[in-house]
């Protein structure tokens, strides 16, 4: 549960190092299946973000050595991966106030996205 | 089963984009989706990619999107409700597959003949994925229009050049004013009905020892100036096919 040698910086500016990522990523995981869980069955954006959440959670858990589950899941530093967790729990918050599944809001008007615009 | 038709299939630059990184989740993508993709046309690899990214945005958000189209030069485009502006950001931004944390440029476009006349033009950029996506949405001269600073801070100087140049409203901007303009401009200049010499002119005086605002006046009264903008610029492209490719889901023909 751990890095394999020391871990000074993330090299990006304003990114620190995670002091224990397999333990805020675990909880950040299971904030956001708990919040799609709130999202109707046949919502598409749950049915993607719950793949791609359960599949990182499992790659966390399973792996040992941060440096590998950063390659497993291969979208960057564990810091990155943390900070991704935290916007998705915000936009999977707000999507439950959006609720994006909906049928279309308005339709457009028939010259709206004609182009050129004479015809 | 969603069956997706891609109608209009038009002339197309067959850029072949060589030694850029593919995405692994626009590749799952597609993946996905072929078993409902029904293409007329043969696509390249890199605009199926598209498709599938664009298929997979719609699918996420079907209150908001209107539309999805590829453009001649292989970018995609969605078209959305101006109801929809700030779902569709946030979702842009801050969802694992998509990532467009930079906002590359926004901008307005003006067609008096609609009935909403200004579009609004956002591009953004993924960084983690190496992509680009450009999402357009309207409104007229007195609706505004949801400002998108709470998401992305570039959105502030863009956002007060559209409220100079075409009098677009953004609410819930910290600070809209004139940007572009002088002090106590009238009008707003991108708009096709502002006329070409504008309204007043400017020029130092030398008794008054400063810079004085008068209103225009042309020095040859017989001389018929053409102060409106030439509108049509491109005469010869008015029957030709449109410069992009429509994506028209089939569930959403239904609707």
């Amino acid at each position: 549960m751990s890095y394999k040698y020391l871990k000074q910086t993330t090299g990006l500016t304003r990114l620190n190092v995670a002091k224990s990522p397999h333990y805020t990523l675990g909880v950040l995981y299971g904030k956001i299946l708990r919040t799609l869980r709130k999202m109707p069955e046949d919502a598409a954006y749950r049915k993607y973000t719950e793949q791609i959440i359960s599949n990182r959670a499992k790659i966390v858990q399973e792996t040992v050595a941060v440096e590998d589950f950063e390659k497993k899941i291969d979208c960057g530093q564990a810091e990155e991966l943390i900070v991704q967790a935290e916007n998705e729990l915000v936009l999977s918050r707000q999507m439950l106030a959006f609720k994006p599944w909906e049928s279309l809001i308005a339709k457009p008007s028939a010259d709206q996205w004609s182009w050129p615009p004479s015809k | 089963m969603s069956i997706r038709i891609i109608t209009r299939a038009i002339q197309r630059l067959s850029t072949v984009r060589t030694g850029t990184r593919t995405p692994t989740y626009f590749k799952l993508m597609t993946r996905a989706e072929s078993t409902t993709v029904v293409p007329k046309q043969k696509f390249d690899s890199v605009t199926e990619q598209y498709l599938g990214f664009g298929n997979f945005v719609a699918e996420c958000l079907p209150k908001y999107i209107q539309k999805i189209q590829i453009s001649s030069k292989n970018e995609l485009e969605l078209l959305i409700a101006p109801e929809g502006v700030l779902p569709v950001f946030h979702f842009l931004k801050n969802q694992t597959n998509c990532q467009f944390a930079n906002l590359s440029d926004l901008c307005a476009v003006d067609v008096p003949q609609r009935s909403n006349r200004f579009e609004i033009v956002y591009n953004l950029l993924s960084l983690r994925f190496n992509t680009r996506i450009r999402v357009k949405t309207y409104t007229d001269e007195l609706t505004p229009i949801d400002s998108i600073t709470s998401i992305y801070e570039a959105a502030n100087w863009y956002e007060r050049e559209i409220w100079d140049m075409f009098g677009v409203f953004f609410t819930n901007h910290p600070d809209l004013r004139r940007i572009l303009t002088d002090y106590g401009f009238e009008g707003h200049p991108f708009r096709k009905d502002f006329p070409l010499s504008g309204y007043v002119e400017v020029r130092y005086d030398d008794e008054k020892k400063r810079v004085v605002v008068e209103p225009l006046e042309m020095s040859q009264e017989f001389r018929r100036f053409e102060l409106s903008t030439p509108w049509e610029q491109f005469p010869n492209f008015r029957s030709a096919s449109p410069t992009t490719e429509e994506v028209v889901s089939a569930d959403k023909e239904k609707k």
